[in-house]
């Protein structure tokens, strides 16, 4: 599904975000990504929705190099993936509903395919009683479960979570994970890139672990830390 | 393009048009009020050029006769000054003619009982207002001419000042121009920055560059139509005025006809909304990058 080879990035500075790094991430994964903070995590999701270029080396994302897709190829790009991010990013003047249609407004679905899968991602975050509810009444998790399905909405082959907790309590963080997990179960392949620890730890997934840069660790089932 | 893409493009520039209200507002007075601007100095310049028209086509040699020059003399020298190159028209004034004019102008009473002192003379109209000069030195040339006036000096110069007039009204006019570019394309930048949250998910998401283009394009679009309309309203209602007040206070001077506003008018909704389209395009540019 998704191939790095080689795949470095500097930025503007000399500053090197990541260094060489390989990896494959299969159909159907559910993967971690770790690491302390400015150890490349964000990068390394950036290039993968193609937000950022690499430096050097190659991306491919089910079979097709992506740093070769021209400026005009990109959203179809990122029509298969669907990204949440630690600050959710919703349009506080849209309600729960209208923030989700839009998903799928943008991609220029018909009427009729919006009002029937609205509801059913609404449904399967467990929000359908807040469908006209505006982000700023609702809770830090069900802003979250929101962005969920705004991610979900237009069946993404994989879904990239980039510190999807990282704003969350511990109680609606497991919820979030819970979700994602339920996601992977139903086919699609996720990334996730946190350093949550114990839920890493808990749910004993592959985990990928960067540090300044290099990749350290990949091991399937694995714990946030092989130290202590 | 589907009809759901097309109603969702003009439902989010309506919305954006009325959430931004206090910016749409400030946008369409902007617009106003630079082609306000702009309209005063483009009517201003038709009429001066309108005007300069007029007086251009009044310039005339008025070339007198001798006395001496019998009738067959002066035919034959209509025909010579006729087949000079340059000249659109001859026309011969006789002494009892210039008179009579010139009775006309200063009153019959004081010219009572006097001798006529006035000299058969041509007047010659010529095709290019700018060739009197040359006219007027050939046809000097010929016997049985006293003299030939025709303003030297004051035609050379009237016609320099026509010439910076125009340059100089060029000049601001595009200026303006500028300006009004400017200051459009930096509100448009404001509701443009107001919604860059929008359309950095939008961009996440999978939207192409167009489908987020579209509605900040309507919006621009529409700001100037209504901005240019406002331009448009003003300026009719002042130009009538002032074409009323002329007529009735200063006959000798003609104005462009009203009825010619309207085809400025439409000239003006299509600059309104090209300044939209501009502006907003413009000011988009950098967002779309992501």
């Amino acid at each position: 599904m998704i191939e790095l080879f080689g795949v470095t990035k500097m930025y503007p500075g000399g500053q090197v975000a990541l260094k060489d790094i390989n990896l494959r991430i299969s159909k159907g994964e559910f993967v971690f990504i770790v690491g302390p903070s400015g150890a490349g995590k964000s990068t390394l999701v950036k290039l993968l929705f193609r937000e950022e270029l690499p430096t050097r080396g190659q991306i491919f994302f089910s079979g097709r190099n992506i740093n070769r897709l021209r400026h005009r190829e990109v959203p179809y790009l990122r029509r298969r993936i669907g990204i949440v991010f630690q600050d959710f990013r919703l349009l506080p003047e849209k309600t729960v509903y209208e923030n989700i249609s839009f998903a799928m407004e943008v991609i220029e679905a018909s009427s009729r395919e919006i009002r029937k899968r609205v509801p059913q991602v609404l449904d399967r975050v467990g929000l359908s009683h807040k469908v006209k509810a505006k982000p700023s009444e609702l809770s830090g998790g069900e802003q979250q479960r929101v962005a969920l399905a705004r991610a979900l909405v237009n069946n993404p082959d994989i879904l990239i979570a980039d510190e999807p907790t990282g704003n969350l309590d511990p109680d609606t963080s497991w919820d979030i994970m819970t979700q994602l997990d339920d996601i992977n179960k139903r086919g699609t392949t996720v990334v996730v890139a946190s350093h949550a620890r114990e839920l890493i730890d808990c749910m004993k997934k592959r985990v990928i672990q960067l540090e300044k840069g290099s990749l350290v660790r990949d091991e399937e089932r694995g714990v946030y830390s092989n130290e202590t | 393009m589907r009809l759901r893409t097309i109603k969702y493009f003009f439902r989010e520039s309506f919305t954006s048009l009325v959430r931004n209200r206090w910016m749409s507002l400030a946008s369409v007075g902007a617009v106003a009020s630079a082609l306000i601007i702009l309209g005063s100095f483009l009517l201003l310049s038709v009429n001066f050029d309108y005007i300069l028209k007029d007086v251009e086509s009044q310039v005339e040699i008025t070339a007198y006769l001798e006395d001496s020059l019998d009738k067959n003399g002066i035919s034959r020298l209509n025909n010579h000054l006729t087949a000079i190159i340059g000249v659109k028209e001859v026309n011969f004034i006789s002494k009892k003619a210039a008179i009579e004019e010139f009775k006309e102008q200063v009153g019959k009473e004081l010219l009572e009982g006097i001798d006529n002192p006035l000299p058969n003379s041509f007047r010659i109209k010529v095709n290019d207002p700018h060739e009197v000069a040359v006219v007027a030195e050939k046809v000097e040339k010929f016997a049985g001419i006293d003299e030939v006036k025709y303003g030297k000096g004051v035609v050379e110069k009237l016609f320099k000042i026509i010439h910076w007039v125009r340059l100089i009204g060029l000049a601001i006019m595009i200026v303006f121009a500028a300006v009004s570019v400017f200051i459009i394309s930096n509100t448009i930048r404001l509701t443009v920055f107001a919604r860059r949250r929008e359309i950095n998910i939008m961009k996440y998401i999978g939207a192409t560059d167009w489908f987020v283009r579209w509605p900040f394009l309507i919006e621009g679009i529409v700001l100037g139509l209504i901005g240019s309309s406002i331009a448009i309203g003003v300026l009719g209602i002042a130009y009538n005025y002032l074409y009323i007040t002329v007529k009735l206070n200063l006959p000798m001077i003609s104005l462009v006809p009203k009825e010619q506003f309207y085809d400025y008018a439409l000239g003006f909704l299509g600059i309104g909304m090209l300044i939209g389209a501009f502006g907003s395009s413009f000011s988009i540019k950098r967002f779309l990058n992501v």
